[in-house]
């Protein structure tokens, strides 16, 4: 009678037993997907790894940590230089990317009517979509020479860590955003009521009931913002400076991790020296460093995420 | 039995032959105004031709490329600005090119390298260069600086003042070829005796094998300095000003009478063997030195003394000994 479900007649409904070669096939397909994005990262940490044992082997961790000098080529091995540059660029492109991309998600979470943010979300994102190789030339060619001219030619050098930063928090900026609304979105209906009901005004409402209610989501948002910032490769490259040096004075030329890894790893040192291994080591802290930045994150999602029914 | 005996005989003969037989791009008329080397038809000639190393020397070789193609040949010429130091490593220990461009000398090191993968590398030097020394046209006060004040703006000088008193109190920001580069070593080699712990221990430093960062530092600065070949001065004379050394203004005149300080012999390395097995670097390099002197003046730089450019051509004939 219902002949589509056979198991009818015997009485029992089994699902388990028929087979499904296409079910099959595409949930092996995905697994190995997933393998393949587990054992890329297990790829790294393990080159990461041995390259960097090599290094330390050589090198010393006291001095790697304790030098203020980096020059491979005569055997200075302090990170700090490299590592400071790195902070000051983060720094200021976080000083750019936290500020804007809270108010701008506080815009389009809180007043903005659905048709403005229609039109600006995707607006932001073509932020996102621009290579970042047009921000280093954006750095160098038109925010450098706008500080030089503002700020004097004395104090601005031509390759300069504040300028990069700056543009670094342009270009992080969507991302921070866009997050920061999503968190914000996420907070319901009910507390935002409840406060109106309190008698408190639109700006209390947003600045004392959301944005407090959403900090875990808002927290993450700025740090994975930071993770960004700290790998961003191609501005500091072109923008930053080519030397390393150590130097809290932001105008001043300066490498960083990713800039001083992508100039000297340019074809031009030999695959069998300390100076190529060395280049493991930096790229074994910024694994570190991003990979604390990411997990920090996270806990604070976990720890401090409230869950609204 | 006797059959495959004299097929394997014949097929030794024609081995032999093959390995004897004239270069397919051997052409009557030759542009070697030495008259030494045989006239080259690039059309002939197949296969790609891999060299990797000098950027200095990166657009004398990119200009005879150019020439060999418009000449008819149709394969692969790549040539890699990757600094002496890894020309070297790439033609010496990883045997990826057939030819290294280099604006040094080839390190002892190398040619261990070199024998180590069977390779013995031959030196062909093909030119000078002059290095030339820059400040931003901005820059009103320098024109001319001694060798020894040359070492001091480019290792312990704070101030431009501490080199010579008339010069303004201010820091002198340095812009120096990256560490890998022929230029850097011959700077080194040459004003610090090889102490490159002077130059990189030096504040205000800026390191890069793109000389195009080195350019637009310069410029924009009046109190910076900076040095690299002398062709990347030419092409940006109308940013740059050149200083003298000791007196001795960077020239062919100067140059070929030795009195410029920094001038560098520029050389092709490449190996007999290759030479051999690849018929297309043969010719490439009997164009390159028939035809050097025009790319060289219309790069930028200095012919090399008569006498090592006709070495440099024997040499290769004797390469190619009894192929032509």
């Amino acid at each position: 009678m219902h002949e589509t479900f056979p198991d009818a007649r015997t009485g029992r409904l089994s699902l388990a037993k028929r087979a499904r070669p296409v079910e099959a096939a595409i949930r092996g397909l995905l697994s190995v997907s997933a393998a393949i994005s587990v054992l890329t990262t297990l790829g790294i940490v393990v080159t990461l790894g041995t390259e960097s044992w090599g290094f330390f082997r050589e090198v010393g961790i006291l001095e790697f940590l304790g030098s203020l000098e980096w020059q491979p080529v005569i055997g200075d091995f302090g990170i700090w230089p490299l590592f400071n540059a790195t902070l000051t660029t983060s720094f200021y492109a976080m000083l750019v990317a936290l500020p804007l991309g809270l108010m701008v998600a506080i815009y389009l979470a809180e007043y903005a009517s659905d048709r403005v943010r229609e039109t600006l979300k995707p607006v932001l994102e073509v932020l996102a979509g621009i290579p970042t190789v047009v921000y280093g030339y954006f750095a160098l060619a038109t925010v450098t020479p706008f500080l030089r001219s503002l700020l004097g030619t004395e104090l601005v050098g031509v390759y300069n860590t504040f300028s990069a930063g700056i543009v670094m928090g342009i270009l992080i900026l969507p991302l921070v955003s866009s997050m920061c609304e999503d968190a914000l979105s996420a907070v319901p209906r009910s507390l935002r009521e409840g406060a109106y009901a309190m008698g408190a005004t639109k700006l209390e409402v947003a600045t004392q009931v959301v944005v407090p209610a959403a900090f875990s989501g808002l927290a993450a948002a700025f740090i994975l913002g930071l993770s960004r910032a700290v790998g961003e490769t191609m501005i500091v490259a072109l923008a930053a400076g080519a030397g390393p040096k150590f130097t809290l004075n932001p105008f001043e030329p300066a490498e960083t991790m990713t800039g001083h890894i992508v100039r000297i790893s340019g074809g031009d040192i030999s695959y069998d020296s300390i100076d190529y291994r060395s280049l493991f080591a930096i790229a074994l802290v910024l694994f570190l460093v991003t990979l604390a930045l990411n997990s920090l994150s996270r806990r604070i999602v976990a720890k401090h995420g409230e869950v609204y029914e | 039995m006797k059959k495959s005996l004299a097929i394997l005989l014949l097929a030794l003969v024609a081995a032999t032959a093959s390995a004897q037989a004239k270069y397919p791009w051997v052409a009557k008329v030759s542009d070697d105004p030495d008259k030494l080397l045989p006239g080259v038809d690039p059309a002939k000639a197949t296969g790609a031709i891999v060299t990797a190393g000098s950027s200095t020397v990166y657009p004398v070789s990119e200009y005879i490329a150019e020439i060999f193609k418009e000449d008819g040949f149709t394969g692969q010429v790549s040539i890699d600005s990757i600094g002496s130091g890894a020309g070297f490593e790439r033609f010496a220990k990883t045997g990826e090119t057939d030819i290294a461009n280099a604006s040094a000398p080839m390190p002892a090191s190398s040619y261990e390298a070199a024998k180590a993968i069977g390779r013995s590398p031959i030196e062909f030097r093909i030119g000078t260069d002059a290095l030339a020394v820059v400040v931003s046209k901005k820059n009103t006060f320098a024109k001319d600086v001694t060798q020894a004040e040359l070492a001091l703006l480019f290792s312990s000088a704070v101030n431009w003042s501490d080199v010579r008193p008339s010069w303004p109190k201010m820091p002198v920001k340095r812009y120096s070829p990256g560490t890998d580069s022929g230029t850097f070593s011959y700077f080194v080699e040459h004003l610090f005796k090889k102490d490159k712990a002077k130059l990189l221990g030096a504040k205000n430093l800026q390191l890069s094998e793109d000389d195009n960062v080195l350019v637009r530092g310069v410029e924009a600065d009046q109190y910076a300095i900076g040095y690299f070949g002398f062709a990347y001065y030419l092409e940006n004379r109308s940013r740059l000003n050149v200083l003298k050394i000791d007196g001795v203004e960077a020239s062919a005149a100067t140059v070929d009478a030795g009195t410029y300080p920094l001038a560098r012999p520029l050389f092709l390395y490449s190996d007999a063997k290759i030479i051999n097995e690849k018929p297309q670097v043969a010719a490439f390099l009997t164009y390159y030195l028939s035809n050097v002197d025009e790319a060289l003046e219309a790069v930028g730089y200095f012919p090399a003394p008569d006498a090592e450019i006709k070495a440099a051509k024997r040499k290769l004939l004797e390469a190619m000994k009894g192929r032509y």
